[in-house]
């Protein structure tokens, strides 16, 4: 268990600059998930934690020591990788109890805690066990055995999940989480997935072009995204985004499209005249009677029903916007919507950062 | 009715090529085993495809002490002949022993180490392949004599390995390409070093193409000839392909006896791939699939 702490941390490739100093302490015991599309960085950020790249610039401290020049096998950390990488030659067995061979420790003591982590992830009946005769799952329960057996410090989980099927994934993120909560052992998640992040993270971290947009505990995330880039990266179907000016009429704030439309706001500081991004979650949309006070005029163009829910595509003027909807909805072209109160984010169209309300 | 009218011309096809194919690396073989059991008198007349009169007295003078040649008793070559069959197959051993140890360990750092000039310097041993024997013979003979390698065990290993490495070298550098590199950065967050990750994971899941390169340069260093003529001029070194041609003397030039001892010169080399001839294709194979 352990605190991780990273500072003005820069990798470059050649001339070519991938993680543009990023800062991030990690408490000790914390669940953080390193989220962003292909090519942001977060696996980057992952290896040169495991000590598997060299850092270009800044500092990894684990406990407080600088491990910059430390070997990946001094820095005691456990990585589960996303192809597994378990050892094919090797029985289950074998594979949990290696990192422990190296360490010399006493045979019966390895048996002892090979079994031990066996019995907490069910794979016990498996262990003389090669690799290629379990399944995705039992090779998955391997790879997290194999990190677990020798207590280190520090987990690391590149994508784990990634190539097992749906179903499956949601079983093992279930299984990893509670593991985590029963171990309590500092754990850092790379995942493309927000689901996965979202359910399983004391606090994310949302990258986007080696730069650090966003960190902080799930909800938080997804109800104050700090910026566009937030905003629709996180939750799906995604935020709909509208462009606006902002215009002030006696002392009410409204956002006023170019084709007229006016999206009411509530006391955000924004000057007259500001050009500015107004985010509204599908979910945040409700159907309303053409009557009720801030209803906008809604042309449907498509409706898919998920089952729990219902996904309607459509329009304000010329705005594509799409509205969640908790009951089944009834085919029909027109309709009027109304914005939930609060359910307004603002956002600075120049800089794309969030204007908080005051 | 149709598919097998079209597919017949093509059946007839592929069975005589490989019949073809088979005659062509079979047939001097055959020819060879008809000839070491025909009687020496009637290897003189018409060639026959099958022994009329089967005859073990080439085999005889190999093996036995004495033996009858010509109507008279004389020395059979047993002495030279195992002394030759014991160095063909040191020379050979020695030179896949060390040849494949090199190439495991020199293809590893060509793939995971970071060095300068890392891709020229392997492209440079790979291009000597493309430099012929004969070209080097007179320089190599020169460095060997002022080494005092000449006729030794020592020498011929290393000119074999010199001659052979480059081959093992690029076969195994394709094999640990395939090989995904998260295997060993587990083992290192394991705990183990490169060393270690090398023996204990690395190579044991190379094993083929480690026997590939085995088999490929003990077929090589088994059937050279112009090395071994000049290098091993005395029974000290001296291999089968070396002495077999030897049994050409001034008067007389006894086939029997020679394709007698090359029949039993190709056994060590067949019996090596029919065993591990699946390792040699997987081993071959490495790095052309994913």
């Amino acid at each position: 268990m352990a605190t991780v702490d990273i500072r003005r941390l820069v990798k470059r490739y050649g001339a070519e600059e991938v993680i543009h100093g990023i800062d991030l302490s990690i408490r000790d015991g914390e669940f953080i998930s390193l989220i962003g599309a292909s090519g942001c960085g977060k696996s980057t950020l992952l290896r040169m934690i495991a000590g598997l790249e060299d850092i270009s610039g800044g500092t990894i401290a684990i406990d407080g020591r600088e491990v910059n020049d430390v070997a990946p096998k001094n820095r005691d950390i456990a990585m589960v990788f996303q192809n597994y990488a378990l050892y094919p030659h090797l029985s289950v067995a074998d594979n949990m109890g290696f990192s422990l061979k190296l360490r010399d420790v006493p045979k019966a003591e390895i048996v002892r805690a090979v079994r031990e982590a066996a019995d907490l992830l069910g794979l016990t009946p498996y262990l003389d066990r090669m690799p290629k005769a379990l399944s995705g799952g039992q090779r998955q329960r391997v790879a997290m055995g194999r990190a677990i057996v020798r207590k280190p410090r520090v987990f690391l989980f590149d994508e784990p999940l990634s190539n097992l099927d749906a179903k499956l994934r949601v079983q093992m993120r279930t299984e990893i989480k509670a593991l985590q909560r029963r171990l309590g052992t500092t754990s850092i998640y790379v995942t493309h997935d927000q689901i996965e992040a979202m359910t399983m993270s004391d606090r994310i971290v949302i990258l986007n072009g080696g730069r650090v947009e966003q960190i902080g505990a799930p909800l938080d995330v997804y109800d104050r995204p700090a910026n566009l880039f937030v905003a629709t990266f996180i939750g799906s179907p995604a935020m709909n985004l509208i462009k606006a000016t902002a215009r002030r009429d006696g002392d009410r704030l409204f956002a006023e499209t170019d084709d007229g439309l006016r999206l009411p706001l509530a006391d955000h500081p924004v000057t007259e005249g500001a050009p500015v991004t107004v985010g509204v979650r599908p979910e945040h949309l409700n159907f309303v009677s053409g009557d009720t006070a801030g209803a906008l005029p809604f042309a449907i163009d498509l409706i898919e029903p998920t089952g729990h829910e219902t996904h309607v595509f459509g329009r304000f003027g010329r705005h594509q916007v799409v509205v969640i909807h908790s009951e089944r909805v009834a085919e029909t072209s027109s309709a009027f919507v109304a914005i939930a109160p609060g359910g307004v984010h603002l956002f600075d169209r120049a800089t794309g950062q969030r204007i908080e309300r005051s | 009715m149709r598919s097998l009218i079209s597919t017949l011309p093509g059946r007839v096809g592929t069975v005589l090529a490989v019949a073809l194919l088979v005659a062509w690396s079979l047939g001097p073989i055959y020819w060879s085993l008809v000839t070491s059991l025909t009687p020496p008198l009637n290897l003189l007349g018409a060639p026959s495809l099958w022994p009329q009169q089967i005859t073990f007295e080439h085999y005889a003078k190999l093996f036995g002490a004495t033996s009858m040649s010509q109507g008279n008793a004389v020395q059979s070559v047993w002495p030279q002949f195992s002394a030759a069959l014991a160095n063909s197959l040191i020379t050979s051993i020695l030179a896949t022993v060390v040849t494949v140890a090199i190439a495991a360990f020199g293809a590893y750092a060509f793939v995971r180490l970071e060095f300068p000039g890392r891709d020229l310097l392997f492209v440079a041993v790979v291009a000597t392949l493309a430099i012929p024997a004969y070209t080097v013979m007179i320089p190599l003979y020169r460095l060997m004599i002022s080494l005092k390698l000449i006729d030794t065990y020592t020498g011929i290993t290393l000119i074999y390995v010199s001659a052979f490495l480059p081959l093992a070298l690029w076969l195994m550098r394709s094999v640990y390409q395939a090989m995904p590199i998260s295997l060993e950065e587990a083992a290192w967050l394991d705990g183990a070093g490169r060393i270690y990750t090398l023996v204990y994971i690395v190579l044991p899941l190379a094993a083929p193409g480690l026997i590939a390169s085995a088999i490929l340069t003990f077929l090589n260093a088994w059937g050279q000839f112009m090395v071994p003529l000049v290098f091993s001029p005395t029974l000290a070194t001296k291999p089968l392909t070396v002495l077999i041609p030897e049994f050409v003397t001034r008067n007389y030039i006894d086939f029997g006896l020679m394709n007698a001892s090359g029949i039993l010169a190709i056994i060590p080399p067949v019996l090596l791939v029919l065993f591990l001839n699946r390792y040699l294709v997987s081993g071959l194979m490495a790095g052309a699939t994913k």
